[in-house]
């Protein structure tokens, strides 16, 4: 598992699923339909990945897809970077 | 008096704009407590706020835009909000900037631009946007107005209540549950005419204040909306939305600040003329410490509001500043309009001075904009708890 993935799902299982072993969750686990992260989540997660990343989060391009899965936010992560590389 | 300038580098060109609106001022208090107890929008009074400018601060120029930041906007609305004491005119205003002309210029496409951004920067249509239902006020994420899609349309089911200029409106960003996604993902915002078959506006519903700006109930009852008239992604309302509120807070708030600020200068002056038991009110402690609080609540507010402000404008995520400034700015409102009627007494608490309209305003803050309480819930839970 790669540095972001693991660190985006360290993030998740503290915050939103204390139960679960981080080796449990899934990169492709449905996060919102299975109401883990609720509203307030997906704006602590926005807070988080702008604090852990150093990436600013550019609304225009949100949609829930970029949030849905461990897998989705990662590559919302590398994007954000290679767009902040390229300015 | 003239407003305090706020702690920050503000170009020639910022600071010419904020006091070119000083000039409106007179025109838009005139027989502003006569339209108050009236319920009325005043149209000449819109038409004095279409011609200031004001609306097209944050725009591009490429729509008829002046090109600022939201920062220069909430520099120059504080002003407008020290000057104009037409509460309710200034709830249509900043309705009018953040419900359509934002999320447009933001979200939506080229062609939606063309069609609407450069009417509603001008203000010649008047825009709402709907969000909040019977059953689902704080928890908006509740909402059952459905969008569900037909070929190229969507088809709008459902009711919206408490839209602010609603009655007034000719486009409503309408806030609706698309597909079967529960929660903040299965939210997508449309920008629908008002006079879109099955559309249908209530009659301006009677409130407490914001009198001169009138709210309603809204229906929709298979009203097909082009899909062209979707703003951002399916299912990506809930951050439109959050971006909205960003905005709607900056403006209103900080026009409460001038307000503030405003009310204040009334109240000092007031306490050094009015005499008691041989001496000026003020320089009685009781009077003079409720003047302090005032001071403080007011300059706590804007601090708050202009580093949001600051951050915002970076691109930075404002989730518990935006909160804090909200609740920090409403409820410091709310204590120096109380303060005020009580340092004029009975005066203060006649229709003729005002004060009491200042008072009914200021209630609804801690309610519109995410109430006071859901505000202090996300700050729990941005701190995790
Ligand atoms: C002047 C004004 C203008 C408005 N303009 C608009 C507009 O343009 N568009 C629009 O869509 N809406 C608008 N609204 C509606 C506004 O957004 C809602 O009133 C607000 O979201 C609260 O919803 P509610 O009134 O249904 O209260 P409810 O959700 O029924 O809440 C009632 C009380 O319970 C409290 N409460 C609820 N849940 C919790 C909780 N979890 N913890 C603690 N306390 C809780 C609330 O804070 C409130 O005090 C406006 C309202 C006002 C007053």
């Amino acid at each position: 598992m790669d540095e972001t993935t693991q660190k985006i799902k360290a993030f998740i299982v503290e915050e939103f699923m204390p139960d679960v072993p981080v080796e449990d969750l899934d990169d492709d686990f449905d996060l919102l339909t299975g109401g883990v992260v609720d509203s307030l989540g997906l704006l602590k997660v926005v807070a988080w990945l702008e604090d852990e990343f150093d990436i600013g989060v550019d609304d225009s391009e949100l949609g829930p897809d970029s949030f849905r899965t461990v897998a989705a936010i990662k590559a919302y992560v590398d994007q954000a970077r290679e767009t902040a590389h390229a300015e | 008096m003239a407003l305090t300038a706020p702690t920050g580098e503000w170009t020639d060109e910022q600071k010419s704009l904020r006091k070119s609106l000083s000039q409106h001022f007179e025109a838009l208090n005139a027989g502003h407590l006569e339209d108050d107890a009236a319920n009325r929008f005043n149209r000449d009074k819109w038409q004095l706020i279409r011609d200031s400018g004001v609306i097209r601060i944050p725009f591009a120029e490429q729509w008829g835009g002046l090109g600022h930041d939201v920062l220069t906007l909430v520099y120059v609305l504080e002003n407008l909000g020290y000057g104009c004491r037409d509460t309710g005119l200034l709830f249509a205003l900043a309705t009018q900037v953040v419900s359509a002309a934002i999320p447009l210029q933001k979200f939506g496409s080229d062609d939606l631009k063309d069609r609407y951004l450069s009417r509603l920067i001008d203000g010649e249509i008047i825009s709402a946007h709907a969000i909040s239902e019977p059953n689902a006020g704080s928890d908006a994420t509740a909402m059952i107005t459905t969008a569900t899609e037909d070929g190229d349309e969507y088809i709008l089911d459902g009711k919206k209540i408490w839209i602010t200029s609603g009655p007034l409106a000719d486009i409503i960003t309408v806030y609706a549950k698309t597909g079967t996604a529960g929660g903040a993902a299965g939210i997508t915002a449309f920008l629908v005419p008002t006079d879109t078959s099955g559309f249908h506006v209530g009659e301006p519903i009677e409130k407490l204040g914001l009198n001169t700006c009138p709210f309603c109930e809204l229906e929709f009852r298979d009203c097909r909306v082009p899909k062209e008239n979707m703003l951002g992604k399916p299912g990506a309302g809930f951050f439109i939305l959050e971006h909205v509120m960003n905005y709607e807070i900056l403006c209103i708030f900080m026009m409460m600040v001038g307000e503030m600020e405003e009310r204040m200068e009334r109240c000092i002056k007031w306490a050094k003329t009015r005499q008691a038991f041989g001496a000026s009110i003020g320089s009685n402690q009781y009077v003079a410490g409720k003047i302090v609080d005032m001071k403080i609540g007011l300059e706590n507010s804007r601090k708050h509001l202009y580093d949001t402000a600051r951050r915002f404008n970076r691109g930075r995520s404002v989730t518990t500043e935006i909160s804090m400034a909200k609740l920090i700015t409403s409820e410091a409102n709310v204590a120096s309009a109380l303060s005020a009627i009580q340092i004029f007494g009975a005066r203060g608490y006649t229709r003729e001075y005002g004060l009491e309209k200042g008072l009914r305003d200021a209630i609804g803050a801690p309610i519109y904009s995410g109430t006071n309480e859901t505000q202090r819930v996300r700050i729990a839970s941005m701190l995790g708890l």
